[in-house]
């Protein structure tokens, strides 16, 4: 059909407005291939690995060893297998934890090199192999042995490494090694019995049953942690579940943008071809076949973007999934898939919203008559019910003009609003996680206590702390009923300069003496001061209850602090023992009576290691709301002045200085662009908000998101600026506006 | 030529030709004269040149050769910015299709041009003067063409320019409503001083003219004066 050479004519009249509509198609396949591609294959080498591996479904230490296993084997209908563990401090403060194999569960799987064979060999995990610059065959000495590294390996309880489980991320220079068991006779060496279940429905009720067995032996577990609160094992999962959640988001939103301005560029170009379809309707051609005509235009837009973007991912999801498990949570590579379906997916589903946007558009124009089309479109000179009803004569006429052009056309105002809004969210995301992650782990939030270490004891302790140490107890505790929700229940002495003023919300200072929880627990357990919260020992499972006097405001910590005397006395503890103690100064205590030594100085060390990487996320994350904004500005400008061609042109002919035309037609959106960043802000927050607070419960942590006024500012004056970029771009557009064009025009 | 005492309109020796692969001269010398207060009517079929006439007097466009001055300036000497400043105060436009923006009402068309203009007249005496005073909060799809029109001379004559240019000013209305208009256009003329100068292809319109000219392939075929003028209300087509 002689129609069919139009459709390149029309795609290259307004070359500008399709890149930039192929652009947003194109963020949008590809951000959904790329999220599903690397989220379902991430997903699918963490269960193959824990299957495969056999993963604990709980481990735990006791004061005492276990004196038949089998027995509790048999009863408990599980593999339990103990291996034991040993931190050793090495030069450049670096800190490697020799693991034991094993056998049965949680078995270590080589990534590079082979498995172990020898005595005196060792595997890596790849974080420290590869920050240390190690190759295969290089000897190391590791507490007074030499080892040969023969390889890296994943290990299943150490997807995620971390020193401390409830740490959120581990020191820089910390490391796993797996050696042969026999290398690890040090006597400060931890045993750890780890849990698999034989039958694999129900774990959750099959854990409760050996903690209530061992609990009912009298056997006094020291540590206990299951693995469905274990960051160690969880923690991949809440990146997967964001990525999967962001799967569905970001490529809706691209695509529902690109409808709506491509399906306001067809109407309009539809209508100002009302006449040439009136005529065509009159010599005969077929409705369907001028729909097909005017449809091609977004379904060939739609599929080559939706192409190149699911291209583009392709090949960039292998290496990335490998990336995250060889740095970040470590399991096996292999076998990377892409769904047929997702790719699918990724074609058809921009053309699918493209194209149904634009046939409903398309089939309403065309359903005319061909006596009413020939005449003309009388349309668009229809005032719309915003237009009627808002009463503006009051206003300054310049006020006036710039209202009513925006509500001109509504579905180009909400193109522009919605637009703004998610070129703004996606900038401020990442401004948000890179502040909340300062303020979090920089300390700084943390004012409350001041101190540079924490000793942990295995055993309860009494009598006078050495000098310099300041003791507190501790229970790992959860809500009666709410296992999933972990925290500290902690006795503290408060009359130390450690511990600063406590503040609420208001600034007010919190008497120390008093039951005190940390907002950011608080409002995740939905409590107040006056309430009362029961908890549960994780140990021993004896229930305890407080009233809460205070809340703290702190951005960090899920802890409840109490004097240490009424903690002791509530737990029926002897007066004056405690489990740990802070100190300012190095102590030394023998290892072999800690469970362990917090340095809590690390923290900047690990924010500059955390947030290198992160700063590569945030620009990303900068420059891709620019982009988007810049492209959603410069259509909606360049179809603000396609609309009002003549009107430009009148104004000129009136009289109009250049830059009160450009201010009048140009600066109509600012308001819009303004409303629309500062949307973003609340919804950008509510959302991240909530998203946090799933990904929290899945991980046992809370992470308020908090935006500064600095970042609001940066993310403002870089959506801004391309406000002003795009309208410089524009204004030529705006200047090749001939007076001719109104002279001749034969409308209203 | 020459017959009035206080010459406002001089046009002399005016050449245009537009260039389509080959120029096509529009204008081939054409000169004519406009007394002030006055109303001249520029006659002439399709492509005979008055439209080019009425966009180089009105500032809109440029002359290849010769002159045209309105009210002692030199509009043909002017740089583009000085044409902005002489649209903007002098001259009014009145458009055969009306040309007024869709989503402003009819005050807000008008304000358009008092917006920018240094000493406008009262918005209310102009719509009360061309008779839609009670209809300003319309839109224009809410008025009929003649009551449009009657909007698009309001929006020309608040600034009070010295010269208002009418093209095809009744083009696209009833013979009722021409009528009306054309009075409308008599009545600004008398009320507030205002020299105009109307193109148009009705030759009846003449007779409401003070000086008639017909163009006819860019080049004067004919040019009258009148001495008595018809009432508008009188024309008839």
């Amino acid at each position: 059909m002689a129609l069919r050479k139009r459709v390149l004519r029309t795609l290259l009249e307004n070359k500008g407005r399709y890149i930039g509509i192929f652009i947003l198609i194109f963020i949008g396949s590809f951000s959904f291939l790329f999220f599903r591609g690397f989220s379902g294959n991430y997903a699918r080498l963490i269960n193959e690995f824990a299957e495969e591996n056999k993963q604990e479904d709980v481990s735990f230490t006791t004061y005492e060893p276990i004196a038949d296993v089998p027995a509790l084997e048999r009863e408990v209908g599980a593999i339990i297998e103990t291996h034991r563990h040993y931190d050793v401090q090495l030069p450049e403060e670096r800190e490697l934890r020799l693991i034991g194999l094993t056998e049965t569960v949680n078995k270590p799987q080589a990534l590079t090199g082979r498995d172990l064979a020898n005595p005196g060999e060792i595997l890596l995990s790849p974080g420290f192999f590869n920050s240390n610059g190690y190759q295969i065959g290089d000897k190391i000495e590791v507490g007074g042995k030499t080892f040969t590294v023969i390889g890296t390996a994943a290990l299943p309880d150490y997807v995620y490494i971390l020193k401390y489980v409830n740490d959120v991320m581990a020191p820089p220079g910390f490391g796993v090694g797996v050696v042969s068991a026999d290398e690890l006779e040090y006597p400060e060496a931890v045993t750890v019995y780890a849990v698999r279940f034989n039958d694999r429905t129900n774990v959750k009720a099959q854990v409760s049953g050996l903690y209530n067995a061992l609990v009912g032996k009298g056997i006094s577990l020291s540590e206990w942690m299951d693995a469905s609160t274990n960051k160690r094992i969880r923690m991949p999962w809440a990146t997967i579940s964001g990525m999967q959640a962001m799967s569905v988001p970001v490529p809706t939103a691209m695509f529902l943008l690109s409808c709506l301005i491509v399906g306001l560029m067809i109407r309009r170009i539809v209508r100002s071809e009302s006449v040439i379809i009136g005529i065509l309707y009159a010599q005969g051609y077929r409705r369907k076949e001028l729909v097909r005509h005017y449809l091609s235009i977004p379904v060939l837009i739609s599929a080559a973007a939706g192409v190149s973007g699911v291209l583009l991912a392709l090949p960039l999801i292998a290496p990335s999934v490998k990336v995250m498990a060889t740095l970040y949570y470590t399991v096996p590579y292999e076998n990377i898939a892409i769904s047929f379906l997702d790719i699918a997916l990724g074609i058809l589903m921009p053309v699918a919203f493209l194209g149904i946007a634009c046939l409903l558009v398309i089939r309403q124009e065309l359903n005319k008559p061909p006596a009413e089309l020939m005449k003309g479109s009388r349309e668009k000179a229809k005032a719309n019910i915003f237009e009627r009803v808002l009463k503006l004569e009051s206003l300054p006429f310049d006020l006036k003009f710039k209202v009513r052009e925006q509500l001109r056309s509504v579905s180009r105002l909400l193109f522009l609003l919605f637009g703004v809004m998610a070129a703004s969210f996606i900038m401020l995301i990442g401004f948000a996680i890179n502040h909340s992650m300062n303020v979090v782990f920089s300390g700084e939030s943390d004012a409350e206590f001041n101190y540079s270490w924490e000793y942990a004891f295995k055993e309860l302790q009494q009598g006078e702390p050495s000098p310099g140490a300041v003791p507190f107890n501790a229970i790992r505790c959860y809500p009666a009923g709410r296992e999933t929700v972990e925290f500290y229940l902690s006795g503290i002495i408060t009359d130390v300069p450690y511990v600063s003023d406590l503040l609420d919300a208001k600034g007010n200072e919190l008497p120390k003496g008093q039951v005190n929880i940390t907002s950011l627990l608080a409002n995740r357990l939905r409590i107040g001061v006056g309430d009362e919260l029961t908890v549960v020992n994780r140990l021993d499972g004896k229930e305890y209850s407080l009233v809460i006097d205070g809340i703290v405001q702190t951005y960090s910590g899920q802890f409840v602090y109490m004097p240490l005397s009424g903690f002791n006395k509530m737990l029926g503890m002897p007066e004056g023992s405690y489990s740990g103690v802070f100190s300012e100064e190095t102590q030394n205590y023998d290892p072999a009576v800690l469970s362990g030594a917090k340095d809590l100085r690390n923290v900047t060390n690990t924010m500059d290691e955390l947030m290198m990487p992160m700063m590569t996320v945030i620009i990303s994350l900068a420059v891709l709301g620019a982009l988007i904004g810049a492209i959603i500005i410069f259509l909606v400008i360049s179809l603000t002045i396609e609309e009002s061609r003549s009107s430009i042109s009148l104004l000129k002919i009136f009289g109009y200085r250049s830059k009160e035309v450009k201010k009048l037609m140009l600066g109509s959106s600012r308001p819009i662009v303004i409303i629309g960043f500062l949307l973003s802000i609340p919804v950008m927050l509510a959302s991240m908000n909530a998203m946090y607070a799933y990904l929290g419960e899945m991980i046992n942590i809370a992470l308020p998101i908090l935006l500064s006024p600095g970042y609001v500012v940066i993310s403002f004056v870089l959506i801004y600026g391309v406000f002003e970029l795009s309208k410089l771009l524009c204004a030529r557009k705006l200047a090749a506006i001939t007076m001719s064009e109104a002279l001749k025009a034969g409308a209203e | 030529m020459g017959w009035g005492v206080r010459v406002f309109l001089t046009v002399t020796n005016l050449v245009k030709s537009y260039q389509t692969g080959i120029a096509t001269p529009v204008l081939k010398g054409l000169s004519i004269e406009l007394d002030k207060g006055q109303i001249g009517v520029i006659l002439g079929p399709s492509g005979s040149g008055k439209s080019t006439l009425m966009n180089i007097i009105g500032g809109v466009d440029k002359a290849d050769s010769g002159t045209a001055d309105v009210g002692g300036t030199r509009v043909t000497d002017l740089s583009d910015s000085q044409l902005v400043e002489y649209r903007r105060e002098s001259v009014g436009f009145v458009f055969q299709f009306y040309n007024l923006i869709p989503n402003l009402t009819v005050a807000e068309n008008v304000e358009v041009v008092s917006n920018i203009s240094k000493s406008p007249l009262p918005l209310q005496d102009v719509l009360a003067s061309v008779g839609i005073a009670d209809k300003k909060n319309r839109f224009p799809r809410e008025l009929s063409g003649g009551e449009q029109q009657r909007v698009s001379i309001a929006r020309a004559i608040v600034k009070n320019p010295a010269l208002l240019l009418c093209d095809e000013p009744t083009g696209a209305l009833d013979f009722n409503t021409s009528r009306s208009v054309l009075a409308l256009i008599q009545k600004v003329n008398a009320e507030f001083g205002t020299t105009i100068l109307m193109i148009t292809h009705n030759s009846a319109i003449a007779g409401m003219a003070h000086a008639v000219y017909r163009l006819r392939s860019g080049e004067i075929a004919e040019a009258t004066h009148n001495a008595e003028l018809v009432p508008a209300e009188r024309i008839e087509w």
